[in-house]
């Protein structure tokens, strides 16, 4: 028979500050845990909804970004009018973009990092979802004018609306923020290509952008670029090109959450143990008149066990509490795919949440089973006797 | 000290739980010297640099690439001892996976501008002797055994360019998963329409004396500044912390946790504390009973706890570092280039062990020495 799950929690009410701290032991465990995960998701998700589904990037055969990527004006031609290739009112939706890097301090800081500038066509706001500018307006093309997200605005000195940055010779003002709804361009300066062309004197793109019909062209256009000998080009779909930057960025973070995690629970688990031996050791008569009631060893032990693991379960609803003001935390670091800042929130999403009460409540079990083992083992005589 | 022999005596009472606590302080303070080294090494390029060695630089970003004429023009400006072209290559070897630094750079003056690199004289000589030669770090030979004489290909997706190298020595000092190899050999490979020929990513000068250092950049500065690529001239270590610091939010995360781990250390021993002094009430009281003051008392459960606490810093402090001083884990951690402990995180993490046995144990002792004679036998703990 097993014993009334009151009889636990009641016990874990008499020993309050005990529970307690062991509670808080385990839950800061779990917390440290999930803030780091919750970094590198923040990483993840923006990286992975960046992509539309039916868009194509077209680099350079052999390049790793968009950085170190090259498309000729020929090249363009050839692709733009691939079969294949959506078309608005009959012109293709193909968006030949130019990216370039400008180093700024952080606000409050003398250094920063690299920010990606993107140069942009007509095309390529119609082939992003969600872009929306939120204060100022949009440059105007063949101006040296510029929008920057407002993450970057708010994290580096010098990009508010009305500063100006310098790209070789040309200075491009200032004119407007922008949002994008979670996405890797949050981390981005747009102008016109033209005029990002001039500044920096180049004549070929970085990347061409295109919109397919559907979703078997979008195989079907890749394989035919990649495969074409003359092109010397690559073609994957914008979701795998972010998604594929995932692990360079966020690789060793989670590497390193696994490693942490793992440490303290060994440490965590270890004062588990230590509350768990405490507190069987003071209720060694009552565990020898429950034996006498005719509670079995195994109903002992499951019971000591169950306490243990709601004291993990709350350990873990402490800890995801403590990580949850997180999500509203926004933060940046380096993506080494792209040379340049990410910026990006921490994200403690439902299944790090499931992760952190699983985590919690292993790191519960291996705290309570020798100190149950050794509750269910007393012999009733010894047990009735001691002081 | 007299009560030192009683201190002990009360560790060893509950032998399974000072072994519990120890270890737990033990893990903790291998974690927290683990990622103090991340962080330290993350930020160690600024405090190992050359105070003489300057990097010009585009001044827009990295992105941009200065002319290889800029190497003659600086050579002329006064101060400069030496200077020569150093480019990131980022070359693959074999796989993605295997990822280290390589740089294009003048093999006859890498020697005298990079002077904490460690070789023998035929081995510089064979590769300056040889235009396909290149030097690789002692620890890319532990990584990927290279040996002089082998011939390596590395595939470039910046210059679109496979390169094959025939590797002439080994060198130590400096960091030393890193690959350098000639310029010119190169250059000349390169199309003459691909925007890399004749370009290089930086420049590194070596100045005559330290008052050179800051005229240098100045006058480098100034006279690129109306020209198609203009630049900027850092001193070594500011190169290298305008590097750390693209990684920007993470590093104060990175503390944040360190305090996080400390915090939960203090929670471990302060529960344990708790528990032991509560259940020695009845004997607190026989002690007072016996005529000993209030002060002594609580000396006994603060030397308990520092012992403890000593005890598991001497464990984990040093064990930590024999761990690290004898397996070098530089080679399976790409962001570092050595992974030592300093003696200041050692220091800390000695420092931050003792302070958590101090507070753990504060409160209890300082609660239960003041109960009266009658309270603390009347206790039913």
């Amino acid at each position: 028979m097993a014993l009334p799950l009151k009889y636990n929690l009641r016990n874990l009410v008499v020993r309050k500050s005990s529970t307690l701290t062991t509670a808080f032991t385990i839950g800061l465990t779990v917390g440290v845990y999930l803030m780091v995960m919750a970094l590198a998701q923040g990483i993840d998700l923006t990286l992975a909804t960046s992509g539309e589904p039916l868009n194509l990037i077209v680099l350079r055969e052999g390049s790793t970004a968009e950085l170190n990527s090259s498309i000729s004006q020929e090249n363009l031609r050839d692709i733009q009018y691939l079969d294949g290739v959506a078309r608005e009112s009959d012109k293709p939706l193909a968006a030949p973009e130019l990216i370039t890097l400008v180093y700024k301090a952080r606000k409050g800081m003398s250094q920063g990092s690299n920010i990606q500038i993107r140069g942009i066509g007509p095309m390529s706001t119609k082939l992003r979802s969600g872009f929306l500018v939120t204060a100022g307006r949009t440059f105007q093309p063949g101006l040296a004018e510029a929008i920057v997200s407002r993450r970057i605005s708010e994290r580096f000195q010098g990009m508010g609306i009305g500063d100006k940055f310098r790209v070789q010779t040309t200075d491009f003002t200032i004119v407007g923020l922008f949002d994008s709804g979670g996405k890797a361009f949050e981390s981005e300066t747009w102008v016109d290509v033209n005029a990002l062309a001039s500044a920096t004197k180049r004549e070929s793109f970085s990347s061409v952008l295109l919109r397919v019909k559907d979703a078997a062209s979008l195989d079907a256009l890749s394989k035919r670029i990649t495969d074409d000998q003359r092109l010397h080009l690559k073609a994957l779909p914008e979701k795998r090109f972010y998604e594929e930057q995932q692990g360079a960025a966020s690789g060793l973070l989670k590497a390193l959450a696994v490693f942490i995690g793992f440490i303290m629970a060994i440490g965590a688990a270890f004062a588990g143990m230590n509350a768990m031996y405490a507190a069987v050791a003071k209720r060694t008569k009552e565990i020898g008149t429950l034996r006498v009631l005719g509670f079995k060893r195994r109903s002992i032990l499951i019971a000591f066990v169950l306490e243990s693991l709601a004291i993990s379960i709350l350990g873990a609803l402490i800890g995801i509490l403590l990580s949850l003001p997180l999500n509203f935390v926004s933060t940046g670091t380096a993506n080494f795919v792209t040379f340049s800042e990410i910026a990006f929130n921490f994200r403690v999403t439902p299944p790090l949440m499931l992760y952190a009460i699983i985590f919690g409540s292993i790191i519960g079990l291996l705290g309570s089973l020798l100190p149950s083992i050794r509750a269910a083992r007393f012999k009733i005589v010894d047990a009735l006797r001691s002081s | 000290m007299k009560y030192s022999k009683l201190i002990l005596k009360n560790i060893l009472r509950n032998k399974r739980r000072t072994l519990l606590t120890i270890s737990s302080l033990v893990v903790s303070l291998f974690l927290i010297i683990t990622l103090a080294t991340i962080l330290t090494e993350m930020e160690s390029g600024s405090e190992k640099s050359n105070p003489l060695r300057l990097v010009t630089r585009h001044k827009v970003s990295l992105a941009f690439t200065l002319p290889v004429s800029h190497r003659q023009k600086i050579a002329a400006v006064p101060g400069v001892k030496n200077v020569m072209t150093f480019s990131w290559f980022g070359g693959i070897y074999i796989d993605e996976k295997n990822f280290f630094a390589n740089f294009a750079v003048d093999a006859d003056r890498l020697r005298e501008i990079m002077s904490e690199l460690q070789m023998s004289e035929p081995e510089w000589q064979a590769f300056i002797n040889d235009k396909q030669g290149a030097i690789v770090g002692a620890k890319l030979v532990k990584l990927y055994g290279f040996k002089p004489g082998q011939r390596i290909t590395l595939k470039s997706p910046i210059y679109n360019q496979t390169v094959e190298f025939n590797i002439r020595g080994v060198c130590t000092g400096g960091d030393e998963k890193t690959m350098f190899f000639h310029h010119d050999y190169l250059n000349d490979m390169l199309p003459d329409t691909l925007w890399a020929k004749n370009q290089v990513s930086t420049l590194s000068i070596l100045a005559k004396s330290p008052d050179d250092v800051p005229k240098i950049s100045e006058a480098i500065d100034s006279f690129f500044i109306n020209t198609d690529a203009p630049t900027k001239t850092e001193t070594e270590s500011e190169f290298a912390a305008s590097f750390q610091a693209m990684y920007g939010g993470v590093k104060q995360f990175m503390y944040g946790i360190i305090a996080a781990i400390s915090f939960s250390l203090l929670l471990v021993m302060g529960n344990t504390m708790a528990m032991t002094v509560r259940e020695r009430t009845k004997e607190v009281g026989t002690l007072k009973a016996l005529g000993f003051q209030r002060g002594t008392i609580g000396m006994l459960f603060v030397g308990e706890a520092l012992l403890v606490a000593m005890i598991g810093a001497v464990i984990g402090v040093g064990g930590t570092m024999l761990l690290y001083r004898s397996i070098d884990f530089s080679l399976f951690i790409p962001i570092v280039q050595s992974f030592v402990p300093t003696t200041a995180t050692l220091a800390s993490a000695l420092i931050i062990s003792i302070l958590v046995g101090l507070a753990s144990v504060v409160y209890s002792a300082y609660r239960i020495s003041g109960m009266t004679i009658a309270e603390a036998l009347r206790s039913t703990e």
